[in-house]
């Protein structure tokens, strides 16, 4: 299969993590940090209105959209990713991405999640070889 | 001026220990099932054998799963009040907690069967001013290889306190 050209856009995969979602990656993972299970705790502590999605969920959320789109043709070597804004329980998260270069071994592409209402999240570049 | 104290600069010098994970099956199926994998290679090993792996293949990001079972499988009185291992947590008036920065290099795939270890070093501790006061920033540096020396993945992952 060949590898897309630059401006090819991912489908784009939409995720609404349940509470058990959130109970099962922390706990998959030993990630034990309470913002992402005990909501007075991340209330009163944190100040934050609710439950947490984890910046690592969302991570694999990027990868997820991106292995499934190219995957089949190259394969992932490199992803970087950084949050911009915070994603909570109850959340919808819009996950995408483009290709932005494309040369002899490989693309480079841009991936995204963000809520349905234009709030990006989540952001990253990654790196796919043949 | 700023926050970073001589005492957390001196932790900040802290050395960790080498962590190795003895990957299951199991493990693999965990988080498999806790991202929404489906694919059967996560899950079943004459799967994963026909597509040309030694056994159940771990999903990409699984070093994640790794690097967090070195810092946090301790004695509950070695974590803080919020869950965040102390030996991760810079002793400065920040006590809240948040996700920065990853990247993730990625090598050899991570097989059910395999002994991975993580080398984990603190390579640089530095301060900002945000919106609502002072935001620590550390940055850690992950390395995990395979029981055949082979290299997993390289990580660095920016932990920010506020």
């Amino acid at each position: 299969m060949s590898l897309p050209d630059t401006g090819t856009e991912a489908p784009v995969q939409t995720r609404t993590p349940s509470a058990l979602d959130l109970f099962m990656f922390s706990a998959s993972s030993w990630l034990l940090h309470r913002i992402h299970y005990d909501a007075p705790f991340t209330i009163e502590h944190d100040g934050h209105p609710g439950l947490l999605i984890h910046g690592p969920l969302q991570g694999v959320y990027l990868v997820q959209t991106a292995e499934s789109w190219l995957g089949d043709s190259a394969r992932l070597r490199s992803i970087s990713y950084r949050h911009l804004a915070p994603a909570y329980l109850g959340d919808t998260l819009e996950c995408g991405g483009s290709v932005t270069a494309v040369d002899d071994e490989g693309v480079e592409v841009e991936l995204w999640a963000r809520k349905p209402d234009g709030t990006v999240t989540t952001t990253g570049k990654a790196r796919f070889e043949r | 001026m700023g926050i970073i104290t001589k005492e957390a600069r001196r932790w900040a010098d802290r050395e960790y220990p080498p962590f190795e994970m003895h990957v299951t099956a199991t493990d693999i199926a965990k988080f498999a099932h806790a991202t929404g994998e489906t694919n059967p290679i996560h899950f079943d090993r004459e799967a994963a054998v026909a597509a040309g792996f030694l056994n159940v293949v771990a999903p990409t990001l699984f070093t994640y799963v790794v690097r967090m079972h070195a810092s946090a499988l301790v004695p509950a009185d070695r974590l803080e009040p919020d869950g965040s291992p102390s030996a991760d947590v810079p002793p400065l008036p920040t006590k809240r907690a948040m996700a920065g920065e990853t990247s993730v290099l990625l090598g050899e795939r991570v097989v059910a069967g395999d002994v991975i270890t993580v080398e984990k070093r603190l390579a640089n501790m530095y301060e900002k001013e945000g919106r609502s006061g002072p935001l620590v920033f550390v940055d850690m540096e992950f390395s995990f290889t395979n029981q055949n020396g082979e290299l997993v993945a390289r990580e660095t992952f920016t932990r920010i306190y506020r």
